[in-house]
């Protein structure tokens, strides 16, 4: 058990990590492949400008998911888990659930040995599930999915809501004074920005709340932690 | 629409289907070797079989809401363009925004009549530009983000599941909140949601059935949505 234990260490992680950089630096020259062909092939240049302000308004709300999302999903994503779900995209709305759901079926620990790689197996199935049912949809093509009933597509924007509802209950269950501290941080922040008193930070304050939700909730379990309020 | 024929052409396609093909590149090296070292580390086949079931499961809901996300994307940025951002990198909450984005600073809205070829390039520009940072923080990040964790848990062995659960509940307290204040059909979806996850885990800790763990993810999205639609 220990050599294998070991393996781990010195084969599987070393393994994971190199092709974990590799494809996702590939991933991020290839993310910029279309764009590119249709400026410099096909020759449809929007400039400079029109190019950096629709990216500004875009990159200010998105910048700060591109740091918090990876550090807050890493414990139980793992390391090869944290390369696929932000390469496969949609890591809030489909990558964790199904990372979390595959561990806990396993019954394995998020954050040990055996979590990691069950996470692993977890998030590849969503992959193949999503890219297959993406590409069976874009086959069928907009003639079928535009017939669906507009109430089927309005019901479908509900499932978003509920799933962000479920995966914080699922954690808040397990650690309920963690779980109070965040819904009462987020939504004293939410209420603040929606009434307009996060207007003296600079664009959009998205980040404000975020940045407070998570390392605020970090903060107030660090003093409960200390205060040995937190049982395991 | 002359720009939806260069957009739905082949050499999108080629160029789309390399990012798709990465992703399932990637993910095929992964498991494979996740596999050998899951059976050295004692990881039995009914373990594996639980795993792969409970995350089809739980990526049905999902995947239909990011495949209903695509159709409002094929039809203004094209079929390549859809697939590929929904499947790589993109996120179904943001793509819709980036291309509209792209197309406003061109002057022209997304589903107009004057959309044309440049303004779709420049939606395309905004989609990467808006998400590159996920996959270049990650490919560079990840394999120093234990050492991270230390730092913010003050070198606290001890504190460091409950670092864990508070990371990943701000950070869905927050996508939950952003919800939950529209005061709309998505609050009694989200709160709904919220209750029945609580409810079966509560219930499933003396009941511990083993389809109810599979299930769960999957029955608190449809029932928060049907709850929503019916209230």
């Amino acid at each position: 058990m220990e050599n294998n234990q070991n393996r781990y260490e010195t084969d599987y992680i070393p393994y994971i990590v190199r092709w974990g950089r590799i494809t996702n630096l590939l991933g991020v020259a290839l993310c910029f492949l279309p764009a590119l062909i249709l400026t410099f092939g096909f020759g449809f240049n929007p400039g400079l400008t029109a190019i950096v302000t629709g990216s500004l308004a875009q990159v200010s709300g998105s910048c700060i998911f591109w740091f918090v999302e990876p550090i807050s999903y890493f414990p139980v994503l793992g390391i090869p888990g944290t390369y696929m779900s932000f390469l496969a995209g949609n890591g809030s709305s489909l990558r964790l659930p199904c990372s979390a759901a595959a561990q806990d079926s396993a019954g394995v620990v998020q954050g040990t040995e055996q979590g990691t790689i069950i996470s692993t197996i977890g998030i590849a199935v969503s992959i193949f599930v999503n890219v297959a049912l993406l590409s069976l949809g874009v086959i069928l093509g907009t003639s079928v999915l535009s017939q669906l009933p507009a109430q089927v597509v309005s019901a479908l924007s509900l499932i978003l809501p509920a799933l962000f509802g479920a995966m914080l209950a699922q954690f808040a269950v397990a650690q309920p004074k963690i779980g109070a501290t965040a819904i009462v941080l987020a939504l004293a922040m939410t209420w603040l920005s929606k009434n307009g008193f996060l207007a003296i930070f600079p664009g959009q304050p998205t980040y404000v709340i975020i940045i407070v939700a998570v390392f605020g909730t970090i903060g107030v379990s660090k003093l409960l932690f200390d205060k040995g309020m937190l049982k395991a | 629409m002359d720009y939806l024929k260069i957009a739905n052409g082949p050499v999108m396609w080629l160029v789309c289907g390399l990012g798709v093909g990465l992703v399932l590149v990637q993910s095929l090296l992964f498991v494979r070797r996740s596999i050998i070292a899951g059976r050295e580390l004692g990881i039995t086949d009914q373990q594996f079989k639980h795993a792969v079931k409970a995350s089809t499961i739980s990526a049905i809901g999902p995947s239909l809401v990011i495949l209903g996300g695509m159709i409002s994307l094929l039809v203004t940025m094209g079929g390549p363009i859809a697939w590929m951002r929904l499947s790589y990198i993109g996120s179904v909450q943001f793509e819709l925004m980036s291309a509209e984005f792209g197309a406003q600073a061109m002057g022209v809205s997304l589903d107009g009549p004057d959309m044309n070829a440049v303004a779709f390039t420049n939606g395309v520009w905004v989609m990467a530009l808006g998400s590159f940072g996920w996959v270049l923080f990650t490919g560079l990040c990840t394999h120093k983000m234990d050492k991270f964790r230390n730092v913010l848990a003050g070198g606290r062995k001890a504190f460091m599941p409950f670092l864990s659960i508070a990371a990943v509940l701000g950070a869905f307290a927050y996508l939950a909140s952003d919800r939950i204040m529209r005061f709309d059909q998505g609050t009694k979806s989200c709160i709904a949601g919220f209750a029945i996850m609580a409810l079966i885990v509560i219930v499933n800790r003396k009941l511990q059935k083993q389809w109810l763990k599979e299930w769960a993810m999957c029955i608190a999205m449809f029932g928060g949505m049907l709850i929503a639609v019916l209230i």
